[in-house]
């Protein structure tokens, strides 16, 4: 295989270090991604000089990921079953310690309400609960009642499909419009392999200058995905032949508050990769995109 | 009774077949004998003999491997932690943790059963300690703290050994799109303090070498 790849495989693998979380509430629209991989700054050269030059010049792309923020809605069979398994716990579940503590308390009540009612025959506590369960519930009520859930979807955020908080319920991939031989197309940010540094480098710095600034988290030092493309028959040289084109993951961590509107990017789900990308290239892109 | 009978097929050779028979019904009578209130078949019927076919046809212990006999003072040893390679990790640990214990450990059960599935072998799978927090509020009126609610957090791990490195983004992008709400994914190296922290703490032993500690100076 080319070089690069070899370059890769003889450095010793990374430390590895990640940790995902979706609890935290104060970043909307972001799950907590942090990762941290010690590089060693020192990358070996080559051993041996080049014997034979590949023919294929080397890219390396970056597949950005936007992880999905909230649940998914769920399908009218998953509903049902979810009906079906709730109402089987319900009555197969005993009572829990609020439910029985309600319980006594209303026993309670309705034994002081009683005409021949004695309290030095209580039996259980000499002073009485000053908060009943009873009302406990209903100051929680009460704090329910005050929160207000932000709306799922919006549709205006929805249709622009450069915001990052469109379609929160699904997984989102960045395509940039870059400038490929004469024409501008959309795709995968990708940046042309450059001596001394191996492919997982080129895909960060593919990230890198892209203008806004996304923090990512890549999932692995190997590549997900190729692409190979020849030039046309006219533009083939000796030396040059065509690209070879290697995809890396990696998951959005955090964006800069910065990001211009304007810029040439889009936020899209799996099933709209096909009204930007070529055939071709979708054909290899698909394969590697998980929706799940 | 059976020592006599051994020696005496040893030393007539060619009446031994007629000898183990008589045998054989000398042991089933005697053992009819002793047990007169066995109802049916005496248990010295069910002999396999060993000239039949089907001698020693429901054994089955000597295919297990050979285990070494298991002393009981045997301290709990750690595992080889596996070094990483050019091409696999070594030994990665998957924490999954969370308030709610059944999502842990489905999730947990899913991260294991994919790995089984995708050929990823699992060192251990074990559970730490539940951490417990109280969630104190403030009064409304006055100044004391009372306890609002008492948060459970369960941690479960996986322990992969030897992830293969192209695998791996693939293996982590499956378990990070099956995340489910309220459950934090941490993925690490195994170090040999991940595995002490599993143990308890012994404080008298402990106290009694800080003691011998103090006597040697």
């Amino acid at each position: 295989m080319a070089a690069p790849c070899s370059r890769m495989a003889s450095r010793p693998l990374l430390q590895f270090l990640y940790s995902f979380g979706r609890t935290g509430a104060g970043n909307t629209g972001f799950r907590r991604v942090s990762g941290s991989s010690a590089h060693r700054a020192a990358v070996q050269g080559r051993s041996k000089a080049d014997s034979a030059a590949s023919p294929w010049s080397l890219m390396a792309a970056v597949c950005l990921q936007r992880l999905p923020v909230i649940s998914a809605d769920r399908s009218p069979v998953e509903q049902q079953f979810t009906q079906l398994m709730y109402q089987m716990e319900l009555e197969k579940s005993l009572l829990s310690d609020h439910e029985l503590r309600l319980l006594e308390d209303a026993e309670r009540m309705s034994r002081r309400q009683a005409d021949d009612y004695d309290s030095d025959e209580e039996e259980d506590r000499g002073d009485q609960e000053i908060v009943l369960a009873q009302d406990l519930e209903d100051s929680w009520e009460q704090r329910l009642k005050s929160f207000q859930p932000a709306p799922r979807v919006r549709a205006d955020v929805q249709r622009n499909l450069a915001s990052l908080d469109r379609c929160l319920d699904d997984s989102l991939v960045l395509l940039a419009e870059q400038q490929v031989g004469t024409e501008k197309m959309w795709l995968l940010p990708q940046t042309q392999w450059q001596e001394g540094e191996n492919l997982r480098q080129t895909a960060e710095r593919a990230l890198a200058s892209l203008p806004a600034g996304f923090k990512a988290t890549f999932l692995g030092n190997t590549p997900c995905g190729v692409y190979k493309y020849k030039l046309p028959k006219a533009a083939r040289t000796e030396s040059l032949v065509g690209t070879k084109l290697f995809f890396f993951k990696a998951i959005l961590s955090g964006s800069s508050p910065s990001a211009p509107s304007d810029a040439p990017f889009l936020w899209v789900r799996k099933s709209e990769l096909q009204d930007y990308l070529k055939p071709a290239y979708l054909e290899k892109v698909n394969r590697f995109i998980l929706n799940l | 009774m059976n020592p006599v009978i051994r020696k005496l097929q040893v030393s007539l050779a060619q009446h031994s077949l007629l000898l183990t028979q008589t045998s054989a019904f000398l042991n089933r009578a005697s053992a009819s004998i002793q047990h007169p209130l066995c109802g049916g078949v005496a248990p010295g019927n069910e002999r396999h003999y060993r000239s039949m076919p089907t001698h020693g046809i429901g054994r089955w212990r000597h295919l297990l491997p050979k285990e070494a006999p298991k002393k009981k003072k045997d301290k709990h040893q750690m595992k080889q932690i596996a070094a990483a390679t050019n091409t696999e990790y070594g030994t990665l640990n998957v924490k999954v943790s969370g308030y709610d214990m059944t999502v842990v450990e489905h999730y947990s059960q899913y991260i294991h059963n994919l790995c089984n599935r995708l050929g990823i072998k699992v060192a251990e799978s074990y559970a730490l300690p539940t951490k417990t927090t109280e969630v104190m509020l403030m009064q409304e009126q006055g100044t004391k703290m009372y306890v609002d609610a008492v948060l459970k957090t369960h941690e479960r791990i996986v322990q992969l050994s030897h992830l293969n490195a192209a695998l791996c983004p693939t293996f982590m992008d499956v378990i990070l799109k099956n995340q489910p709400e309220g459950i934090e994914l941490c993925i690490k190296e195994h170090t040999a303090a991940d595995y002490q922290v599993r143990f308890k703490a012994r404080p008298e032993l402990e106290g009694l070498i800080a003691q011998m500690g103090q006597k040697d100076h």
